[in-house]
């Protein structure tokens, strides 16, 4: 069965399970900025016309919460909760995403590297997949 | 980029809004009509004295204004729609009072409603979920800026729930909030109330809303004419941003927007009005989530930056205190529909300013600062001045 992304442009999904996803950013060849989502303007400098780049595949939590109440895209699970974060990717760019672990397993300035989450599996048999991140050296089982 | 307006002879004419709730049984148009009605007759006026309205709103409906108008008639006055997600009323009055100012309109409408309990019978959780920033609570994105400020400040979820409970306690003084508790919430029950997103509790999140609002501006001269025995209330200034980039700046999901956009729209309409925040006595934010409140203190330059657990500590924002914040309790008890949000913050600005708060009157309060954001992102910052 295929995975499929929950949005398409956003981040790009392997063909082998084992490699890790990359978000899909774009640089300003004036001013070096780089950017997630991808875009045409540079968002600081203006100059028209960017190159796409995938993005660092790890960063560092800038700042977290975790949710206790379900998460939207999954209503149709019984979720405990679940972390939100801000990275900072390596590469620049400030990302909002799913964070993998619990409440304990989370802090301000912790490494994290980029993973995929299904969300839901459809009728087709296709696995609606979102990026999320975990924390570097987290145990593969920990929920999310 | 300009968006600093000192508005020339504008005054508040009429006031109305319905008390927020969850309003399941009231039809939409009856919520704004309702608040229009209670608004033209606080003015003296029909429909026909209205030269042109401006209709905010944000349920995913085109031209829902010019139906709800016309629940209060049908007179061929030009209407436009606001939509700028929870700063919507306040950019609706702002439009309005340019357009007094400016001279193109005497007299001119803004009125917000919204029914919250209607957009999430429509949608249902999980609408929308195949977009990138669905499967994360909007709640989440305020809980993130409050556990940064815990990092950086050292602040405690306690410092964040004494100022849901004082917006509470103000609710209780409020006829048209939405949360009016029957006793004094403390700090602790806010604590101990269920856990949202960390550390924010539900009783430190706005309460999803139904409601409607409307305020009247007109010509100082029509104004006074008409109402020579009631203090008059002038829209004096108004700002209005969109974000500034800068690194750091998240494009993806419910975005908050950066915390310095509250801070130039502050400075802008400070100057616009040559006014700073110690001529300011009362004041209305956008405190949808609890941690929000403590950051405007300083990014409306109450206080310096840092400051404002002092500020909080020693009850200069709340009864009795130097600047009291959010009197009729905020977006946290008075409600938060959207559209009509912050209508109903210059509603209570006015009472305020025309000294008729009964129960939480600010003693002599002469200027009144109104403040939104709206996600994704906007931020608004308005002045009002009584001539006293």
């Amino acid at each position: 069965m295929a995975r499929v992304p929950i949005e398409a442009g956003f981040f790009r999904i392997p063909d082998d399970p084992d490699e890790l996803p990359r978000l899909l950013g774009s640089r300003c060849p004036a001013c070096a900025e780089v950017f997630f989502p991808r875009r045409l303007v540079c968002a600081g400098c203006l100059h028209e016309g960017t190159d796409d780049v995938d993005l660092a595949t790890r960063g560092r939590i800038h700042t977290w919460t975790y949710c206790h109440v379900p998460m939207f895209g999954r209503s149709d699970v019984e979720v405990a909760g679940y972390g939100v974060g801000q990275v900072d990717l390596i590469d620049g760019p400030r990302v909002q995403s799913i964070l993998v672990g619990g409440p304990e397993d989370l802090a301000i300035g912790l490494e994290v590297e980029i993973g995929l989450e299904t969300l839901r599996t459809e009728p087709s048999g296709d696995d609606v997949v979102i990026y999320r991140f975990r924390p570097v050296g987290l145990a593969a089982g920990a929920s999310s | 980029m300009r968006s600093g307006l000192c508005f020339d002879g504008v005054a508040i004419a009429g006031i109305g809004m319905v008390r927020f709730g969850m309003l399941r049984e009231v039809p939409i148009n009856h919520l704004a009509r309702d608040a229009g009605l209670l608004a033209l007759h606080d003015a003296g006026m029909t429909l026909a004295d209205i030269d042109e309205a401006f209709v905010g709103y944000i349920q995913p409906a085109s031209m829902l204004g010019i139906k709800a108008m016309k629940e209060l008639g049908l007179t061929g006055l030009p209407v436009t729609h606001i939509e700028n997600a929870s700063a919507t009323g306040l950019v609706a009055f702002r439009e309005a009072a340019w357009a007094v100012s400016s001279g193109r309109a005497d007299v001119a409408m803004a009125l917000g409603f919204d029914k919250f309990t209607d957009m999430t019978r429509q949608s249902g959780r999980g609408a929308g979920r195949d977009q990138i920033d669905a499967p994360i609570l909007p709640a989440a994105y305020f809980a993130l800026w409050a556990q940064r400020r815990m990092y950086e400040r050292g602040t405690t979820a306690e410092q964040f729930a004494t100022i849901a409970a004082k917006n509470w306690n103000y609710g209780a003084a409020c006829p048209t909030a939405h949360r009016r508790p029957d006793h004094v919430v403390t700090a602790a029950e806010v604590l101990g109330a269920r856990m949202v997103a960390e550390p924010l509790t539900t009783m430190m999140c706005c309460p999803p809303d139904d409601g409607a609002a409307c305020i009247i501006v007109a010509r100082d001269d029509l104004v006074r004419a008409r109402q020579p025995d009631r203090t008059l209330v002038r829209a004096v200034a108004s700002s209005l941003q969109s974000e500034s980039y800068a690194p750091g700046h998240t494009f993806v999901g419910p975005v908050v927007g950066p915390a310095s956009m509250t801070r130039s729209a502050a400075e802008e309409c400070y100057e616009a009005a040559a006014l700073g925040p110690d001529d300011i006595d009362v004041a209305y934010c956008h405190d949808a989530f609890a941690n929000e409140e403590l950051e405007y203190y300083e990014l409306l330059g109450f206080c310096p930056e840092g400051d404002a657990e002092a500020l909080l500590a020693d009850g200069s924002t709340g009864p009795g205190g130097r600047i009291p914040f959010n009197t009729d309790g905020g977006l946290l008890a008075r409600g938060h529909p959207g559209g009509p949000t912050g209508l109903a913050m210059i509603h209570e600005a006015v009472l305020q300013l025309r000294g008729q708060a009964d129960g939480r009157q600010v003693d002599g309060a002469r200027v009144a600062l109104a403040h939104l954001v709206g996600g994704g992102s906007v931020a608004t910052v308005n002045l009002l001045q009584a001539d006293r």
